[in-house]
């Protein structure tokens, strides 16, 4: 009567580790990515600041795998079952990050940038809780299980590449969309004329509504005085810490309690008997509880390794470094690049869409978006881009390993829901200014409290997510044996 | 290239072999199949007995074919299933996608029923589950 998901293996008496064929491509992988680390720092060492997200990439790549971390089954799963073991995890990570990044405040070298707060956080989120129940997986659970050779999940991937891509730039009918006030608005910022930022729907929202709000942390609103009471009162407990313990409580009393008193057969439940059930759910699924451990260590960390290398290079982004060693071509006009400095998705996915577009010669740089912020450098020189293909490498590596890499490919009802769902969380990652890492796990865990607005619009996405792709099941089930 | 094209056909043999339903009507796995072919959705009754490492032989009703597929089909389909199943009942749930394997024994306490075992083999887990709290079937 197990509930440890322990599986019996049935293939055969263990063999030797290097005897074992995934194990030998984990270690050719895990050799590929560190030659190339020592090929590129030969050629150039301040390629250290690329390296440190390939391989920052890699780690979170192992844990998500290992844990089969996914935020998306974290809302999904409630709804559509009732379970909130992957919620839990996702909790344990965000206090754990919370920390890491309080420490790293205080240590100044924090590269967080508290985002601004409105209708498009909750609209954005909804849409993106909304696609990624049609999809499977969330813009970093899509990653992982490309990693584990799920081409479906590869698909994902690029729908939010492109479509993202394709957003940000359009123009013409879209611009009926927008409201007067943010073309006015966005009239009066006084960008460079090559921009044009009255055209384009994007543009618009960014310069004529995004800009004219105000982002802010826990810390500064309430005026805390002091960096660590700011940091770690502020920020981390009262920001991330305490609202996660509330939620724990909550998803205890509405999604666990029921099930685990029957299931021990407690008819008069004491104080003891809840805190017994909160720490049964809570250890319900070890890996994902350690996953969830590991990432928040592993995403403090990263701040930290980006900020202090951007304090050694006395730079604010990594465009500085590309224009000093000559790779100008992708920057902004601002000389920058995408550069966020922690755990990130989307952005560098629709980089990746839009160089292709560029080369193909279906992209302008006359956006905000790209020509002003985020440039569009080649993949080769794409830092946070090579976070999201270690992730790749890391979930390829660990899953050989543990022998679960199969190429599986989608039928075209998996591959039209991957390329809808993805559409769809691309355009939630635009709105929201993130996906569920940039604009909810990063957020929060730094006391900006517009990562719970995310989550509660995912949330909200995610229950009629379910609520449609469970009508769509029963459609495609009503001719079984099963039928009603 | 010919390793990976050689894997994709394995794997489609596989679906196939793990499909009965398609393999009788190609296509119906496919949105746009002849019209009046069934939906099917993995979901069938059956009648056979089986070993169970560690738990003896048990005698099985309902199998769900989840080979392909991603959350939350898995869930879902063994939510229908076990919705229809009487107490005591066992089925069998084939997936091959490593998240799904660790979701469905954990969503078992939540809807009164028992993970009895998994078994894992080279095409993917196969998880067995009995309608009803332990020790009641």
């Amino acid at each position: 009567m197990s509930e440890q998901s322990n599986a019996i293996t049935m293939d055969g008496p263990e063999s030797l580790w290097y005897g074992h064929k995934g194990n030998l491509y984990a270690m050719l992988i895990l050799g590929v990515v560190a030659i190339g680390s020592v090929w590129a720092l030969s050629l150039d060492t301040r390629w250290i600041y690329l390296l440190v997200y390939v391989w920052f990439g890699v780690g979170y790549g192992v844990l998500l795998q290992y844990g089969r971390f996914c935020m998306a089954s974290a809302v999904r799963d409630l709804f559509a079952v009732g379970v909130p073991r992957m919620a839990v995890g996702m909790l344990i990570a965000v206090v754990l990050f919370s920390l890491t990044a309080a420490i790293v405040k205080v240590m100044g070298v924090n590269t967080f940038h508290p985002h601004p707060i409105g209708w498009h956080v909750i609209i954005g989120g909804a849409i993106f809780g909304f696609g990624i129940v049609f999809t499977g997986g969330c813009a970093s659970g899509s990653l992982y299980k490309s990693g584990e050779g799920n081409l479906g999940a590869l698909l994902v991937v690029l729908s939010i590449s492109f479509s993202q891509a394709i957003y940000v730039t359009l123009g013409g009918w879209f611009d009926r969309l927008v409201p007067a006030s943010w073309t006015e608005s966005a009239a009066t910022k006084g960008m460079p004329e090559e921009l044009t930022v009255t055209e384009g729907w994007f543009d618009q929202f960014t310069a004529g509504y995004i800009w004219d709000l105000k982002g802010t942390t826990l810390a500064e609103s309430l005026e805390f005085e002091g960096e660590v009471a700011g940091a770690f009162v502020g920020n981390a407990f009262l920001g991330a810490i305490l609202p996660s313990l509330v939620l724990l409580v909550y998803l205890y009393m509405f999604a666990y309690r029921k099930g685990y008193l029957r299931r021990y057969k407690i008819e008069m439940p004491k104080l003891g008997d809840h805190l017994r059930g909160i720490w049964s759910m809570v250890s319900s699924s070890r890996n994902t509880a350690i996953a969830g451990l590991g990432l928040g260590l592993l995403a403090g960390l990263h701040m930290w390794a980006t900020g202090a290398l951007r304090d050694h290079y006395q730079i604010f982004n990594f465009g500085e470094l590309l224009a000093d060693m000559g790779h100008t071509a992708g920057l902004s006009l601002q000389d920058t690049v995408f550069d966020p400095g922690y755990w990130y998705i989307t952005t560098q996915e629709a980089q990746w869409g839009a160089w292709v577009m560029e080369k193909a010669g279906m992209m302008s740089r006359d956006n905000i978006f790209f020509g002003l912020e985020n440039g569009i450098p080649n993949p080769i020189i794409n830092a946070p881009g090579w976070m999201s293909i270690g992730i790749i490498f890391g979930a390829a590596v660990i899953a050989l390993s543990r022998r679960e890499f199969k190429w599986k490919v989608p039928n075209l009802e998996t591959a039209m829901f991957a390329l809808i769902g993805g559409a769809l969380m691309g355009l939630g990652a635009r709105l929201a200014m993130g996906c569920n890492i940039g604009a909810f796990f990063a957020t929060v865990t730094n006391g900006d409290l517009s990562g719970w607005v995310f989550l509660a619009g995912m949330t909200l996405g995610g229950y009629l997510g379910v609520k449609g792709f469970s009508r769509w099941m029963e459609w495609r089930a009503g001719k079984d044996e099963f039928d009603i | 290239m010919a390793a990976i094209r050689d894997k994709w056909m394995v794997q489609w043999q596989f679906q196939k072999d793990w499909h009965p339903a398609s393999e009788e009507e190609p296509g119906v796995m496919w949105w746009f199949g002849k019209r009046k072919r069934p939906q099917s959705s993995g979901l069938s009754r059956t009648d056979r007995s089986l070993e169970l490492p560690g738990i003896g032989m048990v005698r099985l009703q309902v199998q769900i074919d989840c080979l392909g597929a991603v959350c939350p089909r898995p869930q879902l389909l063994t939510m229908r299933a076990l919705d229809h199943m009487q107490e005591g009942e066992i089925l069998e749930l084939l997936v091959d996608n490593p998240g799904s394997s660790e979701a469905i024994p954990a969503m078992c306490m939540t809807l009164g029923s028992t993970h009895l075992t998994t078994v894992r083999d080279d095409q993917g887990w196969r998880i067995y589950v009995r309608k009803g709290e332990p020790g009641t079937g």
